[in-house]
């Protein structure tokens, strides 16, 4: 895999936080907002029962309804304050992380094919929404709940100060302690994190093995021996997860440790102080209702900063990702300089291939200095043993690889002086196998046209094409017609049928480069006639590449390659 | 048929693993108990230094120590419980789900489509796991909590503790309110979710069209409306919870000052010390959030249930209909399979086979031919008890199909297709998953068996080489023999061929249909043919024609009929001459 220079790598967790760009700023600030809120409604509860506690060790009642009053309607000010602040703040997370995942979707679809060739859709499609998910807990929880633990605790610091110092610098004191033990969990906390995050992701993997293959599963003792696997896997994850476990209790029972102690070493203080006049009963209980909100938010910094740090762990895999090679906008010439101008192909061949060498692996050449020359309005037959490089040619011609050496032109023209959206746009293509989106039969016919949004195709453009396909009469027996959303695996039609269907997205594609990659699997006689009809009527007037493997199609051909 | 109790999947893992819930709960009592002998315990203090007495230091701290101590233990004893439970309980939960899984009928997922169950299961599961590890036992400590606070409240004052759950009924009817919205949001979300994996994943899938037809802007565009509305249902349930917060902190905020004010009068007339007051104040604190996080606990759970529901859907799926017969692969007479006037509706309206009639011997050849979505392929479905006839009775070595149970009916059959799913994972393992305990030599002598194993042994790799569906490039032919590798494993009696020798390159073919006569050797075979010219040998060949045959015998039996086959050998003919020239 293609990595950049790690050196150039910047810090993962600014890098995830500039990816809000102009909304951080408004992002932040709402985050400030929402905590002084919460914070100023507690502050105001504490002093409300201060006044109160006063009034019961003086026995002084005066005036103490209209302080309660102002201090309840200072509770809700606040409270509205704070869902002011957290509402914007939600509103920018969550764009901030529609924005992150369509950053990453869209380069899911931009990688170069090599990529999708060699790893399984399932893998890296599952551990990418797990990633994101968690990465986009920066934003949606992880950060605001660390700053939250330290703004509140500087905003509590300022009323407790004021109330007694002497007081607020044992808990202080008793706060730090514990706030250092927990950053001592932090480290092993993240190991065992990552470990069991990529445990759950082989798990995944093996029920989605039990599903993808359910014939096979059914059929031989294959599903017994997946389930063993699975439940191997599910043991692992529980193994870890149990390893997990032991060391947060043990995080948990210190710190609640440290919560019984310094409440209690506080309460024991608090009235040492008291008897001897240093504090009033009234400061003591609103120090203590502020600080039990307060050494909540001090331990959960403890707990926020791994789970914070897990996170940033996520987001740096999807760095990563990001940071993948796309397919480029168009490949380089390997003929630079020499060829010199486009015109060395004359513009009536519609396609040729000059001395293309190339090979998905370095030592094993597929195509070896191979040149074909296709003029206009030709149905050319390309044939050849299995293996021997017919696919990797139409894949070549896709613009799908980079030659390694040589290259091809279209009308004349050079792959590498037209962007390959360009050159896509010049071919229609109908692979092997035919692939049908989980969309409608209309919608997917309607990508042929993909100037136009699926939605805007017009209907009867689309049944044009269909007819022009021997698509439209099967298509309007079934019972919702065009509507029909082919089932997953197409089961509810026949090969022959989607095959039809992706003839029919060719034809209203309307390419003057016609490639064909001829169906291996067998099809009846009947849907064989239909398909060969619906190709016949396709390749009129356009230039045909089919890569072959029946007698009765390379026969038809006007010409035939045949490929060692 | 007896009836099956049906057993509710939480309940059943919630339960087993009781031991660790309740040492849990009471571990969280314990706590509580600790706590409020402390708060007692320092009230009374409190008492004596303001009423001018004196308290020695080591008496003090003595039994406050031992209450730390005992708070520490219990609190690593509760919290290693809940751990341990909801690790434990999601073990279980995954595993069952796991096995159920390979029990469901085959309808079921043609109906639903693997991709959306794959895609719901993954989140769903993680979403139940939750549930066992931070509602659940949150929501039962909290009740803990309110009730041994409040019994301590009760006993220091009566109509204090009434006073505090004054608002309870207020906040119940809000968070009601809140929760239905919210879970109604959170489905929303949900499938939207879903719906932008499923459509990632479809492009990735497709993505030879996705490129050649420049369509990654309209997949863009398809997956952003999923991705913006996800945030946009994300937004919604913002607003419906800050506002239940709001309302929860200051209807909270209400029975805490009249608490006050009347602790405050209590104390006035010296019905409570100012001891008691302090001890009340540290109480209110603990019992406060528990008291309201019972009835908020409600949004949560309703946007749990989503998933808990649709996981139990899942598992509540009957399994496939079983018999419990596990009979000899062997009949008394020569017949193998019999099915007499079969009949089979997918959705009960459209009949597919109507009343379908056969006879197969023990080591013959028979074949099914005919056009698409004749019926072909629905008789292999019933075959492997894929789908189950609606009519007709299908007989396995001389036993009713309904009464073999379904494993070891399919021990009955081996399966050879070109399109056979080859799983991610080593050649090695994807042959092995043939027989359970293969051993390499197996393996490897099966591979020979199938004309691949030099193929094999010719990539860097070997055996070792991962395939699947992006793994490493096999073409049709080899794919092809890997399945007749798996099928040599199995070494089954009855072998079903579907699509054999289908318009390969004749350098392959020559080896697949030396593996393919190779296995067939006394075994009984059915193919469903889409070429005549490979079936010219079989011992029967039966025409399929609108779900019924309309034809059986040998291929010249066939021939001198002159009807449906006659004229579909004609065209093929026609076709191979025209080909020919």
């Amino acid at each position: 895999m293609m990595k950049k220079d790690n050196s150039k790598k910047p810090n993962i967790f600014f890098w995830f936080m500039g990816l809000m760009g102009s909304r951080l700023p408004i992002y932040l600030l709402a985050i400030v907002v929402s905590i002084v809120g919460f914070a100023g409604s507690k502050i105001a509860n504490a002093w409300l029962i201060k006044d109160i506690m006063e009034a019961a060790q003086t026995r002084q009642t005066d005036g103490l309804l209209m302080t309660v009053a102002v201090n309840f309607v200072v509770i809700v000010l606040a409270m509205f304050t704070w869902r002011f602040g957290i509402i914007r703040y939600n509103i920018e997370a969550k764009r901030g992380i529609a924005r992150v995942e369509k950053q990453v979707f869209a380069k899911v679809l931009r990688l170069p094919m090599s990529y999708y060739e060699n790893k399984h859709s399932g893998d890296f499609m599952s551990k990418l929404v797990y990633d994101m998910e968690r990465a986009g807990d920066i934003y949606g929880s992880r950060l605001r709940r660390l700053l939250d633990g330290i703004l509140t605790t500087m905003i509590y610091m300022i009323p407790m100060l004021w109330l007694n110092w002497r007081l607020t610098l044992c808990l202080l004191f008793v706060s730090g302690l514990s706030f250092v033990v927990n950053s001592v969990f932090i480290k092993p906390m993240k190991t065992v994190g990552g470990r069991l995050s990529a445990k759950t992701s082989v798990l995944m993997e093996k029920i989605t093995n039990i599903l993808a293959g359910m014939e096979t599963t059914k059929i031989f003792p294959t599903g017994r021996q997946l389930l063993n696997e699975y439940d191997v896997a599910n043991e692992e994850c529980y193994k870890l997860q149990k390893k997990t476990n032991v060391m947060s209790s043990a995080l948990d029972s210190f710190n609640s440790l440290f919560d019984l102690l310094s409440g209690l070493a506080f309460l024991g203080v608090g009235v040492f102080f008291i008897a001897k006049n240093m504090v009033t009963l009234g400061e003591l209980t609103a120090i203590y209702s502020i600080y039990g909100a307060f050494r909540y938010v001090v331990l959960e910094i403890g707990k926020y900063i791994p789970q914070l740090m897990n996170c940033v762990a996520n987001a740096e895999r999807i760095y990563e990702f990001l940071q993948l090679e796309e397919e480029p906008e168009r490949y380089t010439r390997n003929d630079d300089g020499k060829a010199g101008g486009q015109s060395a192909v004359s513009a009536d061949c519609a396609l040729a291939a000059r001395d293309v060498t190339f090979g998905y692996e370095d030592e094993k050449k597929v195509l070896d200095k191979f040149s074909m020359k296709i003029t206009k309005g030709e149905f050319v037959a390309v044939t050849g043993k299995s293996g021997c490089g017919k696919s990797t040619l139409a894949k070549l011609i896709l613009g799908f690889y980079r030659p390694k050496e040589g290259g091809f032109f279209i009308e004349g023209t050079s792959y590498g002086a037209m962007s390959l959206h360009e050159l896509r746009d010049k071919i229609g293509y109908v692979p092997q196998e035919p692939y049908l989106f989980e969309a409608s039969i209309a919608e997917n016919i309607a990508y042929g046209m993909s100037s136009m949004a699926p939605e805007n195709v017009p209907m009867e453009k689309i049944i044009e094409a269909a007819k022009a396909a021997n698509a439209h009469e099967f298509i309007m027996k079934l019972p919702k017609g065009y509507d029909t959303v082919p089932g997953e695996r197409g089961n509810t039609l026949s090969g022959g049928e989607k095959q039809r269907i992706a003839i029919a997205r060719a034809v209203l594609k309307n390419a003057p480069l016609l490639l064909l990659d001829e169906a291996t699997s067998a099809l009846d006689n009947e849907s064989e006639r239909l398909v060969n009809e619906a190709i016949e009527r396709l390749c009129e007037n356009r230039t045909t590449i089919m890569i072959a493997h029946r007698e009765t199609t390379i026969a038809r051909a006007d010409r035939v390659v045949a490929m060692e | 048929m007896g009836t099956r109790l049906k057993s509710n999947l939480y309940l059943d893992v919630g339960m087993r693993h009781g031991g660790l819930l309740l040492t849990y709960l009471l571990a969280a009592a314990v706590i509580n108990a600790v706590v409020i002998a402390g708060n007692d315990y320092l009230a009374r203090a409190t008492d004596t230094l303001l009423g001018g007495g004196t308290v020695e230091f080591s008496r003090f701290f003595l039994p406050l120590g031992m209450m730390i101590v005992i708070g520490t233990v219990m609190t690593y004893i509760r919290d290693i419980c809940a751990y341990h439970y909801s690790a434990v309980v999601q073990r279980d939960i995954r595993g069952k789900i796991g096995a159920h899984l390979l029990v469901l009928p085959y309808s079921y997922y043609d109906e639903k489509g693997t991709g959306s169950i794959m895609t719901k299961l993954i989140s769903d599961i993680s979403e139940v796991g939750r549930f066992f590890s931070e509602i659940m036992p949150e929501l039962l400590v909290d009740f803990i909590t309110v009730l041994t606070v409040s019994v301590y409240l009760l006993k220091m004052d009566v109509m204090l503790t009434v006073m505090l759950f004054v608002t309870f009924p207020v906040l119940m009817v809000v968070a009601d309110r809140l929760s239905r919205h919210l879970s109604s949001v959170a489905g929303k979300r949900r499938t939207s979710i879903d719906a932008r994996t499923k459509v990632a994943y479809d492009a990735i899938s497709g993505i030879e069209i996705v490129r050649s037809y420049n369509l990654s802007d309209v997949m863009q565009r398809k997956i952003d409306f999923y991705i913006d509305d996800v945030a946009e249902q994300g937004c919604k349930s913002t607003r419906i919870t800050s506002r239940g917060y709001v309302l929860r902190h200051t209807v909270n905020t209400i029975p805490v000052v009249v608490c006050y004010l009347f602790a405050l009068h209590e104390i006035m007339t010296g019905k409570i010390t100012t001891g008691d007051m302090l001890a009340f104040s540290v109480l209110l604190s603990r019992i406060i959030y528990p008291l309201s996080n019972i009835v908020f606990c409600v949004n949560d759970i309703r946007e749990v249930n989503v998933s808990l529901k649709r996981v139990k859907e899942i598992y509540d799926q009957p399994p496939e209909e079983s018999g419990t017969g596990a009979f000899a692969m062997e009949s008394n007479d020569k017949t193998v399979i019999a099915w007499k006037d079969v009949t089979f509706s997918y959705d009960g309206e459209r009949s597919v086979l109507n009343g379908i009639s056969l006879q197969i011997d023990k080591g013959s050849t028979v074949a099914f031919a005919g056009g698409s979505g004749e019926g072909k392929s629905t008789i292999f479905k019933i075959l492997c008890g894929f789908y189950r006839m609606t009519g007709g009775s299908y007989q396995l070595f001389g036993h009713e199909y309904k009464e073999w149970e379904i494993g070891a009916a399919r021990n009955c059959f081996s399966y050879v297709s070109q399109n056979v799913f080859l799983f991610p994972e080593s050649i090695w393992k994807n042959v092995a998953y043939g027989r359970e305990n293969a051993t390499r030599e197996d393996v490897i002598e099966a591979c020979k068996n199938a004309n691949i194993h030099d193929f094999i042994v010719s990539l860097p790799k070997g055996y070792d080489t991962m395939v699947g569906e992006r793994g490493v490039r096999l073409s049709g032919g080899e794919r092809q023999r890997i399945s007749i590798a798996r099928a040599f494993l199995k070494d089954a009696p009855i072998l079903l061929l579907d699509e054999p020798t289908a318009a390969m390159d004749s350098g392959t073919e020559g080896l697949l249909s030396e593996a393919i006569n190779r296995i067939s050797v006394g075994k009984t075979v059915i193919i469903i043919a889409h070429r005549l010219s490979t079936i010219k040998d079989a011992d029967t060949i039966y025409v399929v024609d609108k779900g019924r045959i309309a034809e059986a015998g040998t291929h010249e039996e066939l021939l001198s009929l002159n009807g449906i086959y006659a004229m579909m050998h004609g065209k093929e003919e026609a076709d191979d001459e025209e080909g020919q020239q």
